[in-house]
C-alpha cells in the first residue's frame, strides 16, 4: 500500500501481537524493540511527502518527512524506548498496550502533513494515554483521568472546529505554517495551547501527572506536550503571541513549585516552565530560536523522563513522592540519587549537561532579536528552575532530614533505564555536535564559550547560595504536606459552587411556585368537595315525603298564578 | 502514607550499598558546614572572576561586574519569599479535593516494589 512503512504501524502492529506474548520477560523484551524499529524507520526514511492516500475525497499525507519532523520521530522513539524499559517489571497489560499506542500515535501525529490525520492522532494521544492514570485503579485517579480525557478531548474537538473552518477559508486541509488572526487559525491554535498547557490552560498537566502509576507519569511526561510544541514550531513559527505566553510559562510555575508537597508535582510545575521557554522560542521564530526549541525540546525529554524516573523509583520502593514524608534515601538509594543529580543538573543547565547546550540557544535568539525583557525572564526562570528541579528534588528526596525510611535501591531495570538516560544528558552536554547535526536549520553557535560558561556558573551557584542562606535561616518553606489552589480550583471548586448554588435557587423558586399552585388547587377542590361532594350541599339525601310535600307546594303555587 | 517496613533509622551501617556507606560521610552536620563553607568559597571566586577575563556582552546590564551572580542571588531569594507568602492564601489541607483526587490516597501497595526484590508480580 506504501512505499515506506509509517513509524506508527509498528506500534500499532506490536500493540496487536503485545498481549499474545507471555507476560514477562519475553513481553518486556518484544516491547523494546518496536521502539527500535520505529527509530530505524525514521532513520533511515528520505526526506519528502510519503504515504500519500485519496481518503474520501481527502489527500492524506501519513509521512511527511523533514528535518522538524525527524528529530521529533526520533526523541519520541528514543523516549518510548526508555520508559519501556523503566517498565520492564510492569506486567499490566493495560499499561502495555496503552504505552505504545499512545508513542505510535504521538510519532503519528508528528509526521503527519494534513490537518485530518493529525486530529486523528491527535485525539489518539488523548484516548491511549488516559489509560495509564486509570492503571493506578483507584478513585482519584478514576476521577483525575476523567478531567485529564474531558480536557484532551476538549483539544482535539477544538482542532476539528478549526480544521473544517480552514478547510472552508482556504480549500485545502495541509498542515503549514498559518498566521493567526482568522476563527479558523485562532481555534487550531488554542487546541494546541491546551495541549501546550499555556497558563490557564495548564492545570490538567499538575493534576493528572502525579496521578499516573509510576511508570505511567515517565511515558506521559515525554510525548503530549512536547508534540504540542512541535505542532506550534510547524504551525505558528514567528507569531510574536507566543513569545509574551511562553514567558508567562516559564515565569509562575516556579513559585509553586516552591511550595508544592508533591515532588512529582513539583516536576510537572517544571515541565510547564521548561515548555515556556520552547514556546518562546517557536515566537521568536527565527532558524536559531527554533533550533533552540527543538533541541531544548530533545534534551528536556530526557532529563524530565530522569527526574521523573528517579522519583517514581523512590515512589516504587517506599510508597510515598512527598517531600514531607521522604529525606535521607541517599544511604540506600545512592545510585537513584546519583541518576536524580544528573537529571536536575541538566534541567539547570549546569556546563556539561544537556541543558546548557539547548536552552542558551532560546536564551540567546531572544536577545539577538531585541526581547530583553523576555531575556530578564528567561534568565530568572533559569535560576528558578534551578531553584526548585535542581535542588529542591534531590535535596528533599535524597537529604534534607532522615525520614527514617531504608526502602531497597530501585530495581535493576529502572537503575539500568536511569543509567541510560543519564548518559544521554551527559553525552548531549559533553559533545553536542550530534544532537546539533539533527536541528532543522544549520548551527552557527558555540556553546562553551568563558564568558557563557563563567556567567552560567555564577547564576547557578548564586541561586544555590540563595537557598543555603534561606535555608540554614529557616525562611524556606518547608514542606507540609498539603495542595495549593491552582487555576483548577475555578472549575473544580468554583464552578460546582456556583452550580450547586443556580440549582438551589431553581429548587427555591420551582419549590415556591409549586407549593403556590398545589395550594390554590387544593382550595378549588376543598370547594367543589363542599358543594358535590358526599357530605356536599348538592348532593344530601333527601327524604321522599319532604319532595311530595315540595311538589304539592310547587302544584298549589301554580294553581294560584293560573286562576287569579 | 509511606510503608512502616522499610521504617528502620537504626540500619546496621554493613546493610546499606557501598555507595551509600562512601556517602555517609554527609550524616555529620560538620561535614555539611564544610560544604556551605566551601560553596561561600566558590560564591567569592566566581564573583571575582568578572574582574579577570574579558566578558563577550551583548546588554549593558550585563557589563556590571557580578550581574549574573547578584540577578541569580536576588531573584531567587525573592522567588522563595513570594511563594512562601502565597501559601497563606492558595494552601489548603491535603484532602481539599477528595475523594476526586489522589493526592489524600495510599498509593496501591501491590503496585509497588516496597515488599519484594521489584521484579516479579507488579501490576
Amino acid at each position: 500500500m506504501f512505499e515506506l512503512l509509517p513509524p506508527f504501524l509498528v506500534f500499532l502492529a506490536g500493540a496487536l501481537i503485545l498481549p499474545l506474548i507471555p507476560n514477562g520477560h519475553p513481553r518486556s523484551f518484544f516491547s523494546l524493540l518496536v521502539p527500535i524499529a520505529s527509530a530505524y524507520l525514521i532513520w533511515t526514511m528520505p526526506e519528502g511527502l510519503h504515504g500519500q492516500v485519496s481518503l474520501a475525497g481527502w489527500d492524506i499525507t501519513l509521512l511527511r518527512v523533514d528535518k522538524l519532523s525527524t528529530i521529533f520521530g526520533l526523541i519520541f522513539s528514543l523516549a518510548a524506548f526508555l520508559s519501556l524499559l523503566y517498565a520492564w517489571h510492569v506486567r499490566d497489560t493495560v499499561q502495555q498496550t496503552a504505552s505504545l499506542l499512545y508513542a505510535g500515535a504521538a510519532i503519528g501525529a508528528v509526521f503527519a502533513g494534513d490537518l485530518i490525520s493529525l486530529f486523528i492522532f491527535w485525539e489518539g494521544t488523548a484516548i491511549t494515554s488516559v489509560f495509564l492514570i486509570w492503571a493506578r485503579r483507584t478513585e482519584g485517579a478514576y476521577h483525575t483521568g476523567m478531567r485529564y480525557l474531558v480536557v484532551q478531548v476538549g483539544s482535539g474537538v477544538i482542532l476539528l472546529a478549526g480544521v473544517v473552518l480552514q478547510y472552508l477559508d482556504t480549500g485545502s486541509i495541509a498542515f503549514e505554517a498559518m498566521t493567526l488572526g482568522t476563527p479558523a487559525t485562532i481555534a487550531i491554535f488554542l487546541a494546541f495551547g491546551i495541549k501546550c498547557a499555556f497558563p490557564l490552560l495548564h492545570n490538567w498537566l499538575q493534576d493528572a501527572y502525579p496521578a499516573a502509576t509510576v511508570t505511567g507519569t515517565v511515558v506521559l511526561s515525554a510525548f503530549t506536550t512536547k508534540l504540542a510544541i512541535y505542532a506550534l514550531a510547524r504551525g505558528f513559527p514567528g507569531t510574536e503571541l507566543l513569545i509574551y505566553i511562553g514567558a508567562t510559562m516559564t515565569l509562575f510555575p516556579i513559585f509553586y513549585a516552591v511550595i508544592e508537597n508533591d515532588l512529582r508535582r513539583v516536576l510537572a510545575y517544571s515541565l510547564n516552565n521548561q515548555l515556556g521557554f520552547m514556546v518562546v522560542g517557536v515566537g521568536i521564530g527565527t532558524p536559531m530560536a527554533l533550533n533552540g526549541t527543538a533541541a531544548h525540546a530533545f534534551a528536556h525529554i530526557l532529563y524530565k523522563a530522569l527526574l521523573f524516573m528517579s522519583i517514581g523509583a523512590v515512589l516504587f520502593r517506599t510508597g510515598t513522592a512527598k517531600g514531607s514524608e521522604l529525606g535521607g534515601l541517599y544511604k540506600t538509594m545512592p545510585l537513584t540519587m546519583i541518576f536524580c543529580v544528573v537529571g536536575a543538573a541538566s534541567i539547570s543547565a549546569f556546563p556539561l549537561f544537556s541543558g546548557f547546550v539547548t536552552k542558551s540557544l532560546i536564551l540567546s535568539a531572544s536577545v539577538n532579536q531585541g526581547h530583553y525583557i523576555v531575556w530578564g525572564i528567561l534568565l530568572f526562570a533559569s535560576a528558578g528552575v534551578f531553584h526548585h528541579s535542581g535542588i529542591k528534588i534531590p535535596y528533599f528526596a535524597f537529604f534534607a532530614h532522615d525520614s527514617g525510611l531504608r526502602p531497597k535501591e530501585a530495581p535493576w531495570n529502572m537503575l539500568l533505564a536511569m543509567g541510560l538516560t543519564a548518559f544521554f544528558c551527559i553525552a548531549i552536554g559533553v559533545y553536542p555536535e550530534p544532537l546539533y547535526q539533527l536541528l532543522p536549520y544549520d548551527v552557527d553557535y558555540v556553546p562553551y564559550t568563558t564568558t557563557h560558561v563563567i556567567t552560567q556558573l555564577q547564576l547557578l551557584f548564586f541561586s544555590a547560595l540563595a537557598f543555603t542562606i534561606l535555608m540554614r535561616t529557616g525562611i524556606y518553606p518547608s514542606e507540609m504536606k498539603s495542595v495549593n489552589l491552582d487555576f483548577d480550583w475555578t472549575y473544580r471548586k468554583l464552578a460546582p459552587a456556583l452550580v450547586g448554588a443556580c440549582r438551589h435557587l431553581i429548587n427555591v423558586v420551582w419549590g415556591g411556585l409549586l407549593a403556590g399552585t398545589v395550594k390554590q388547587l387544593t382550595r378549588g377542590f376543598d370547594k367543589l368537595q363542599n358543594a358535590h361532594g358526599v357530605e356536599g350541599i348538592l348532593a344530601r339525601t333527601w327524604p321522599t315525603g319532604s319532595m311530595v310535600l315540595w311538589i304539592a307546594v310547587l302544584l298549589g303555587v301554580t294553581l294560584l298564578i293560573t286562576y287569579i | 502514607m509511606s510503608a512502616d517496613t522499610t521504617k528502620n533509622p537504626k540500619t546496621d551501617i554493613a546493610d546499606l550499598p557501598w555507595l551509600g556507606r562512601k556517602l555517609l560521610w554527609l550524616d555529620n552536620m560538620k561535614n555539611v558546614d564544610r560544604i556551605v563553607y566551601a560553596l561561600f568559597v566558590l560564591c567569592t571566586a566566581l564573583f571575582a572572576a568578572d574582574f579577570l577575563y574579558h566578558k563577550h556582552t551583548y546588554l549593558t546590564i550585563e557589563d556590571i561586574p557580578g550581574f549574573y551572580a547578584l540577578y541569580g542571588f536576588f531573584m531567587c531569594a525573592a522567588l522563595v519569599i513570594c511563594a512562601r507568602a502565597m501559601r497563606v492564601i492558595l494552601m489548603r489541607s491535603e484532602d481539599y479535593y477528595a475523594p476526586n483526587d489522589v493526592e489524600a490516597e495510599e498509593y496501591p501497595r501491590d503496585q509497588l516494589g516496597v515488599d519484594d526484590e521489584g521484579e516479579t508480580k507488579h501490576v
